[in-house]
């Protein structure tokens, strides 16, 4: 049978293309190098929810000429000379799990997966860091730490199928980040590749005062600026105890005031998760105590002293507010949190859900819950808005929105981008962050001028400064795309 | 009901919505998805292969193949990923599409971790019907298929009897050794039947065991599969056992749960010696030594026995047993599931070796319970000791841990 797939964009030649095909293989390997269909197929697409249209109605929009699985730094810097000399683009692959398209060859070309590079060279007790490279999956790096009596703390929802350079370069946050920090905090040096074959490495030292740290601009930039290849992480000693609690408040409000109250006193308990009224009866309809209430999940851990410390501080400070639900609440939110079914429950029904976290400083947090909720649900055929908010600081907190819908007289992707644009337009005019930790990718790349403002342009600059050719992953970020292609 | 209680939100939110919403919702609720999935019949669960494709892959880091071979294409989802490609016609039959489905160890690893309980495994057997019946599938395996078709068992030996001279054709436990247990592994099958003699145990064999069909079933072979399940069935029937025992996993998992019921119990060697010891029917003398037991993922996933093997162990005086990090249902492949040992020799050893590694951070001793594991793991390093439980429980029995395997 024929094949219906699209063949790949870009402007090269069979002929060109059998030239470049020839340099990468004897850079890193004939076997290491594949320009076979079922590959090329395999590396169209990452986990953005316009991919499931995609794999639905069979189509494959884009796909890379050349898939490389290089095992060094130095290899990943020979492929990326011969895509500046051959002016090729290069998208970089870990698990292939980011949500806004950040790893979708738009413009064919080179994907670089990195997931032979997936060595830990160091666990040091005394300095409590690990050294991994980039392409390890982060179960496989937890497990490892875990074996050894160690946690790195940085769990998110996809701990399961992402790698840690994904997780780096899209600046991703763990469900325990409240204690442990978000990927950017536990990174503390790193190597990298850079857009013109330039391998960089920083020091590890705990800090440092030696000007801008270079290095950090990799962390966020999917990509666009480089290619992470290894880090040195913050590791922790697996914590001596573990508490679980639970809640339920009247309405957010309620729930917000007392875990900001808990941080201002200097206490950050590993997980809060506050679920709003809907979002409880979804994930919470066994627990009858916390009917059209909103439920607070906490889990406490590390040292017993500390410990018992933030547990005596939360009842103290839930007491008059809220309704105490035990651990059990807790317990079911630890089974069910790495599930993720709604894609393949719904999307084949047509069904269009999707996630939008965003950041907001204490002040402004109820407004920008209200008016997300609002502004989505006012978009024709959504049926569905809830939140929950997963991540806090003593300044703020971070929103986690779901909403779900039918396209009704539109076309599936149109409905999809008219409540991304609704979502984002109201978190810029709340005073938000349009992204606490998924990133950018495609999705988002039309709003990251507005939320960035000059410092676009000075973004722009870099990029240019790096990557004349543009060859780093173009196409994402609200970057250009393609050499021929101005914005 | 719990399906009701656990989706009233989304029911309560239908009947407030308004009107072109709700019948959009319902319209799509009711008939979306079978614009998607194929138009004429196929073999493979084309709805679970949707929805185990449209997953961001949360088993992927447990999957032996997908470590070894760090390609998307051999990832669980990215293998139906192409498979609805495929099965929806959008993508081409060719040797490279259709050879990932047959780099698979079966070893539902990805089970595991699935909120929809899928196995890879399982779908991508359906997916290799589909590909058979399209007269597709490698034809390196269909000469393999015919050999079997042909000689009763996949291995050149040919043997498919165990020639005790029983002269017994009915008793209570019909003992079913195995064609690799037959063929490869001739000293677990005796060790087993001694342990059967010295506790009374009525048991009669097959005077003539055809392969169980497990390759034949994993590789897609429907047809020829049912040929060997309908005369293994007719001949463990004749026996009038009431218990079948298997040496191997494979063995006793497709006579237990693929074959239809045949009125009599399928149990691993590993349940039935446990059973054996618990009753006081088996009592077993010291060994000395160290060792590791490494769980085949047949027995202790597909057929959920891994605390038998653990307790027979423990019923031994002074033997040592430790356990590897990746042990009970966690257990990692030894590379011969799915019979990718015939497909891909080099990818299979590999996984043996890696799963080895693990292992030696426990011990270089190692006890199993399946032929193939064994196999695979001695074939992996020589320098490892591997053994079968039963193997160790004749030694126990017989107080002499090292001579009963030269017995036998």
């Amino acid at each position: 049978m024929p094949s219906e797939i699209d063949q790949s964009k870009g402007s090269k030649t069979e002929s060109e293309k059998n030239n470049i095909f020839q340099r990468l293989r004897s850079a890193i390997g004939s076997e290491n190098v594949s320009t076979q269909e079922v590959d090329r197929v395999s590396y169209s697409r990452d986990y953005w929810p316009i991919t499931f249209r995609w794999l639905l109605e069979g189509k494959v929009f884009t796909m890379p000429d050349f898939v490389c699985w290089p095992a060094s730094t130095k290899e990943v810097s020979d492929i990326v000379k011969i895509a500046n000399e051959e002016k090729v683009p290069i998208t970089p692959f870990g698990e292939g799990s980011g949500v806004l398209g950040g790893a979708i060859p738009i413009d064919g070309g080179i994907i670089i997966d990195l997931k032979r590079m997936n060595k830990i060279s160091e666990i040091n007790d005394q300095n409590l860091t690990v050294t991994a490279q980039a392409g390890i999956n982060l179960t496989i790096l937890e497990t490892e730490l875990d074996r050894k009596g160690y946690t790195m703390g940085h769990f998110p929802q996809s701990f399961y199928c992402s790698s840690l350079g994904g997780n780096l370069s899209t600046r991703a946050a763990g469900e325990l980040s409240t204690k442990y920090g978000k990927i950017d905090d536990i990174v503390i040096s790193l190597e990298a590749v850079l857009p013109q074959g330039e391998i960089i490495k920083s020091k590890t030292v705990p800090k440092s005062s030696t000007g801008p740290a270079v290095e950090r601009l990799l962390l966020g930039a999917e990509g666009t600026l480089g290619i992470i290849t290894e880090a040195t992480l913050k590791i922790w000693p697996k914590p001596e105890k573990t508490v679980l609690k639970s809640y339920s408040f009247e309405n957010v409000q309620d729930g917000l005031d007392v875990v900001r109250n808990i941080l201002r006193k200097g206490l950050f308990p590993a997980v809060i998760r506050l679920y709003d009224a809907l979002e409880t009866e979804r994930q919470f309809y066994q627990f009858s105590q916390a009917k059209n209430r909103c439920m607070l999940i906490l889990v406490m851990e590390g040292s017993e002293e500390l410990v018992k410390a933030e547990e005596k501080t939360v009842e103290t400070l839930c007491k008059d507010h809220a309704v105490d639900s035990g651990e059990e609440p807790a317990r079911h939110w630890l089974e069910i949190r790495f599930n993720v079914k709604e894609a393949a429950d719904f999307a084949p029904k047509d069904v269009i859900f999707d996630t939008i976290e965003v950041s907001v400083t204490w002040d402004k947090s109820m407004n920008l819950y209200n008016s997300m909720i609002s502004a989505m649900k006012k978009v024709n055929g959504v049926f569905y808005v809830s939140a929950h908010a997963s991540h806090f600081y003593p300044q703020g907190v971070c929103f986690y929105f779901t909403f779900a819908g039918v396209p009704v007289k539109a076309k599936p992707e149109e409905f999809y981008g008219k409540v991304w644009d609704a979502a984002m337009k109201a978190t810029i005019d709340a005073g938000g962050s349009i992204s606490h930790h998924h990133g950018i990718g495609i999705m988002r790349g039309k709003w990251l001028g507005i939320e960035l403002g000059e410092s676009m342009e000075t973004l722009k600059k870099i990029k240019h400064a790096l990557d004349p050719e543009n060859i780093m992953n173009p196409g994402k970020m609200g970057l250009q795309l393609g050499e021929n292609k101005k914005e | 009901m719990e399906k009701i209680r656990k989706n009233k939100w989304l029911i309560k939110l239908v009947v407030k919505a308004n009107l072109s919403t709700k019948s959009k919702l319902v319209e799509n609720l009711l008939s979306a998805e079978k614009k998607y999935l194929p138009k004429d019949k196929t073999e493979a669960n084309a709805k679970n292969v949707l929805k185990c494709a449209l997953c961001p892959n949360m088993c992927r880091f447990d999957c032996p193949v997908l470590k070894a071979e760090k390609s998307e294409a051999l990832s669980p989802s990215g293998k139906t990923r192409v498979a609805h490609l495929l099965e929806t016609g959008k993508l081409g039959y060719c040797k490279e599409t259709v050879n990932i489905f047959y780099r698979d160890v079966d070893c539902d690893a990805c089970k595991q971790w699935c909120p929809f309980g899928f196995s890879v495994g399982d779908l991508s057997i359906g997916i290799k019907r589909d590909i058979a019946k399209r007269g597709q599938a490698p034809p390196a395996l269909v000469a393999i298929k015919e050999k079997i078709v042909e000689q009763h068992t996949i291995y050149p030996e040919r043997i498919t009897s165990l020639d005790l001279n029983l002269k017994k054709t009915k008793a209570d436990v019909l003992f079913f050794a195995g064609c690799t247990t037959l063929n490869k592994r001739k000293e677990n099958a005796i060790a087993t039947t001694k342990i059967l003699e010295a506790t009374g145990v009525d048991f009669a064999v097959l005077e003539e065991e055809w392969c169980c069909g497990y390759p034949l079933h994993a590789l897609g072979f429907q047809k020829e599969f049912q040929a060997f399940a309908e005369r293994n069935l007719r001949a463990i029937r004749e026996t009038r056992c009431k218990t079948v025992v298997c040496s191997c996993p494979s063995c006793a998992y497709m006579i237990k749960k693929i074959y239809p019921s045949g009125g009599y119990e399928v149990k691993h060697s590993s349940e039935f010696f446990w059973e054996l010891i618990r009753n006081n029917k088996l009592s077993l003398n010291g060994v000395d030594g160290e060792f590791v037991f490494h769980d085949p993922c047949v027995l202790s996933r597909k057929l959920e026995v891994y605390e038998e093997p653990r307790q027979i162990l423990r019923s031994i005086p002074k033997i040592v047993v430790k356990e590897a990090y990746s042990n009970r249902k966690k257990t990692q492949c030894c590379g011969r599931g799915g019979g990718l040992g015939i497909v891909d020799p080099a990818l299979s050893l590999q996984l043996a070796k890696n799963r080895v590694q693990q292992l030696k951070e426990a011990s270089t001793s190692v006890i199993t319970a399946c032929p193939s594991c064994e196999l695979a793991l001695k074939e992996a390093d020589e320098t490892i000791e591997v053994m079968d439980l039963s193997e160790i429980i004749l030694a126990a029995l017989k107080n002499d841990g090292r001579k009963a395997r030269e017995e036998s």
